[in-house]
């Protein structure tokens, strides 16, 4: 039947809306990789060694598992919730980048379109997010404060550290979307698969 | 002094683990002592390699406990000898730089001629060892790459986490080899897989002489 008005017998199930989670995390993350790929190529490696000794991502704050097995013992609503704040801490900075990414001179012509389509993206993903969490966890979509992004961390009028900012910028997505990925593909596995997948 | 020692290159199979490779440099024939250090992301101090052996002579391997996946790793080498010190360039990734999985396993071909339908090869495989693909902690991309074996131009396909592929159209009565790779997030495509062969039924087509 056609959802025209999304009643009840057509709502989509939460495997389906799981799989359309997880499509779109790589997808998002795939784009992250490849337009920091592109840009970490204008960097030398005594720039980028500069670069990544001061990596500092916004989100550093949020307290997620760092490696598979800490991932498999968190509990999953703290990880679905997880998901929701790194996802919402990512609104302004993509904002931010799609604007900053046009004024970048070093920027490849094919960033433009990454970066506007990683946020339209990233909007989705976390509308689905909020649907998933939703079903799951009724009357818990908490919206506190998550990690704010405090904006760019550029001297004004310096081209270098606004490149550095960028290069930091487009380092902490890839590496955040990659958290998402893997995170709602465990998810995904525990939840709809009871762990056999 | 000792020469500059080098860190080769870092590779996790299964984003869960790492080895480091390195050299040591000249040593003039003098007895010289070498130690692996690292530091990681934000951390105040290094440390020394957990396991010089492992993953055998000339290596670092880092376990599961020594291993974080989203934070980049800064490694490099120290020699002393009585003559002084020399260390080598520092070597840093991110495990999601590095990952090469090894190569997928089992690979099986299989020709289908159903009656009322066009034939195929279905040529199918399994993801490599040590990595998760199932619980979705690596996520591969694979390619098939098949030829007659008498010519040597390779026939390539791209497939997104599937570990099966159906080909059509292959030349009755002719041999075909056939391999298999994957890669995950990084640019790294693993090996080859061994090499699989078969012999399409029918007879071979006449050439077109006109």
């Amino acid at each position: 039947p056609i959802c025209s008005n999304g009643g009840a017998s057509c709502q989509v199930s939460t495997s389906a809306l799981f799989d359309r989670a997880v499509k779109l995390s790589h997808y998002i993350h795939s784009l992250s990789s490849e337009m920091f790929n592109e840009f970490d190529e204008h960097f030398t490696p005594s720039r980028r060694f500069l670069a990544i000794s001061g990596i500092n991502c916004h989100t550093a704050s949020l307290n997620t598992p760092e490696d598979k097995e800490q991932a498999r013992q968190i509990q999953h609503e703290d990880l679905l919730n997880l998901v929701l704040k790194v996802l919402r801490s990512w609104n302004d900075p993509l904002i931010h980048m799609v604007s900053e990414v046009q004024d970048i001179r070093e920027a490849p012509d094919t960033i433009l379109w990454k970066a506007v389509e990683i946020e339209e993206q990233t909007k989705r993903l976390l509308e689905g997010m909020e649907r998933i969490v939703g079903r799951i966890q009724p009357g818990d979509l908490e919206n506190e404060i998550y990690s704010p992004w405090p904006g760019p961390a550029s001297v004004p009028g310096d081209e270098n550290s606004r490149l550095f900012a960028f290069y930091n910028l487009l380092h902490c997505l890839r590496r955040d979307s990659n958290k998402i990925d893997n995170y709602l593909k465990l998810l995904k596995c525990r939840l709809i698969h009871a762990g056999n997948c | 002094p000792p020469g500059k020692p080098k860190v080769t290159s870092c590779r996790s199979y299964d984003k869960e683990t790492i080895t480091c490779w390195w050299e040591p440099g000249s040593d003039g024939g003098l007895p010289t002592n070498y130690t692996v250090l690292y530091w990681k992301e934000n951390a105040k101090t290094e440390q020394e390699c957990p396991d010089y052996h492992s993953s055998g002579p000339y290596t670092c391997y880092f376990d599961k406990a020594h291993t974080s996946v989203w934070h980049y790793y800064f490694v490099y080498v120290k020699a002393r000898n009585a003559l002084g010190t020399n260390v080598s360039e520092v070597f840093q990734f991110e495990i999601g730089e590095v990952v090469q999985t090894h190569p997928p396993r089992n690979l099986s071909l299989l020709y289908e001629v159903e009656s009322s339908k066009v034939p195929y090869l279905l040529v199918s495989w399994l993801p490599p060892e040590k990595a998760d693909t199932k619980m979705g902690w690596i996520t591969l991309q694979y390619q098939v790459r098949l030829k007659e074996e008498k010519k040597h131009v390779w026939e390539e396909h791209i497939v997104d986490q599937q570990t099966k592929l159906k080909l059509f159209s292959l030349n009755p009565g002719e041999d075909y080899v056939v391999q298999v790779r994957c890669k995950a997030d990084s640019k790294h495509w693993s090996e080859w897989s061994e090499e699989s062969y078969i012999k399409i039924p029918g007879s071979p087509r006449q050439r077109d002489m006109t």
